[in-house]
């Protein structure tokens, strides 16, 4: 497998306080990373200077062979390389069918198929299909934000913390997902602090702690890890 | 009393027109226009000069807003530029500070180069009759021309891609990049229509009685307070809000004069903001 995506000595500050520090990452092609990590640890911080929403104090990013930092948001976007935020960012007052149409954008062309794979994987939205984006659960709106972003038909998924605030049964319906999509063969970087699913669902993962890897390895490998498993398993 | 409603339906579809720019501007752009007025007054001026140099009257009408909507470009692509480099209520400051300059340039242009122009459009017709009632000719064609104009923004922004592209940014402009959308283009797009919009509002002043170069500021004071009714993110707000001060300001300027007519009107814009500050009528972009 081909090194897709890497971070080298990546650095980033707001103002003057550094939240990511130095760090060094890779993602091969169609691989799944997991960026672990307690709450401000950077993992936020880290997607979204990789997603081209922050400026790098310090390091590169490359993507393909090639530099992205200092690229903007939407253009990484036209690249492959989509971002969905915790927060989700929909459009709150337009229909599923209209969120789902504006992540195909910068592919319009692709929409109508795009549309049938994202609708395909996520029945439900299609259920909601006429339903404003605003109107959506929790969950549902999470599985509208990948969905937008998928309909961009992008190599490289970059997924901040996807089960925030969802029911259990959410968070499993769309690990069962995520799993699909890496079986066809999309690259996956995800960030969460359900760790369990984190783990389960990854090849490979770092543990961020206060802005630097902490600890790095196989997901497998972490998962027995006697420091893995007090801090972030509940073990004692 | 039918009579006066009409007036005051047709006058609020021309301030419709105006402080739809405003709405646009602002959700789009995080920027409230206080040259609004005096693009609205540059188009009817510019009309006024091009039937002065004999130009066939509706070509003038089309130079008219188009001349508004260059000035929309001038001032999106040189004096936002660097409100627009900002976020958030710094943007909104600059952007207030730069635009009021702006008017304050074009109104004393206008005062200095062209004391005496003023537009006005004779139709051939002064008025027929609808049943029992009589109608200005004017009051029907003005009504008719900003419902086109409405009809073809609605259209615009839910059939096609760009005009769903613009709704997406009203509502979340971090979630439009993450689309790959290009905020800044799309900016520029619906400063330009805008504009062009209050050009067309400036024009159809010409219609009613009489365009002169001081409208400037009143235009932007009322369309800002119709903005603000009807919900500063809201289009289809902005419409009901400009119609229904339209019917407000008509029946008020009969019956109590116009001087406290605006006071009734900015009374209106301030208890809304405090009653419900998304618009009263803000129910979808």
């Amino acid at each position: 497998m081909s090194l897709l995506l890497s971070g080298e000595a990546v650095e980033v500050a707001y103002g003057d306080i550094a939240v990511v520090r130095g760090v060094n990452l890779e993602v091969r092609e169609g691989e799944a990373v997991a960026v672990i990590g307690p709450n401000g640890a950077g993992k936020t911080t880290l997607f979204k200077a990789i997603a081209g929403m922050l400026a790098l104090r310090d390091g590169s990013v490359r993507y393909a062979g090639a530099r992205i930092d200092g690229r903007r948001h939407f253009e990484i976007v036209r690249q492959g390389i989509v971002y969905v935020p915790a927060e989700r960012e929909l459009f709150p007052q337009m229909s599923v069918l209209e969120n789902l149409e504006l992540g195909a954008y910068s592919c319009y062309g692709a929409r109508a198929e795009r549309l049938k794979f994202v609708l395909d994987l996520f029945p439900r939205l299609h259920e909601r299909r006429r339903q404003l984006a605003g109107t959506l659960s929790g969950g549902e709106q999470q599985m509208l934000a990948i969905g937008r972003g998928l309909m961009s038909r992008p190599r490289v998924l970059l997924l901040d913390e996807p089960s925030t605030g969802l029911a259990p049964f959410f968070v499993s319906e769309i690990y069962r997902q995520f799993g699909q999509l890496k079986r066809e063969g999309l690259t996956i970087l995800l960030a969460e602090q359900q760790v369990p699913h984190a783990l389960g669902f990854t090849d490979r993962a770092y543990v961020l702690e206060n802005g630097r890897i902490h600890l790095s390895g196989t997901s497998n490998e972490l998962l027995g890890n006697a420091e893995v498993q007090r801090a972030y398993l509940g073990m004692a | 009393m039918f009579a006066i409603l009409l007036d005051g339906i047709v006058q609020g579809l021309q301030l419709s027109l105006m402080a739809v720019g405003i709405t646009l501007i602002f959700g789009l752009g995080g920027v409230l226009n206080l040259a609004h007025g005096q693009i609205a007054v540059v188009g009817g001026i510019v009309t006024a000069l091009c039937i002065g140099e004999g130009l066939n009257p509706v070509l003038a009408c089309a130079m008219g807003v188009l001349g508004s909507g260059v000035l929309g470009l001038l001032m999106d692509r040189t004096l936002l530029v660097p409100a627009y480099r900002l976020a958030g209520e710094e943007r909104l400051l600059l952007g207030l500070l730069v635009t009021l300059g702006l008017s304050f340039v074009v109104n004393g242009f206008l005062d200095v180069r062209y004391p005496t122009v003023a537009l006005t459009l004779r139709l051939p017709t002064p008025s027929f009759a609808l049943g029992e009632v009589t109608v200005r000719t004017a009051s029907a064609v003005v009504a008719l021309i900003a419902l086109a104009a409405f009809g073809l923004l609605f259209a615009f922004l839910k059939l096609t891609l760009l005009g769903k592209v613009v709704r997406s940014i009203m509502q979340n402009e971090v979630g439009a990049g993450l689309c790959g959308i290009n905020p800044a283009r799309i900016r520029t797009l619906i400063v330009v229509l805008s504009a062009m919009m209050a050009g067309l509002a400036g024009v159809v002043q010409g219609l009613f009685s009489s365009l002169g170069t001081e409208l400037g500021n009143e235009f932007t004071s009322f369309a800002l307070i119709v903005a603000v009714i009807g919900g500063v993110r809201s289009v289809n707000g902005t419409l009901v809000a400009g119609i229904l001060l339209g019917i407000v300001n008509a029946f008020a300027s009969f019956y109590v004069g116009a001087y406290l007519t605006l006071l009734i009107l900015l009374v209106t814009a301030a208890g809304t903001i405090l009653v419900r500050p998304q618009g009263l009528f803000a129910f979808r972009t």
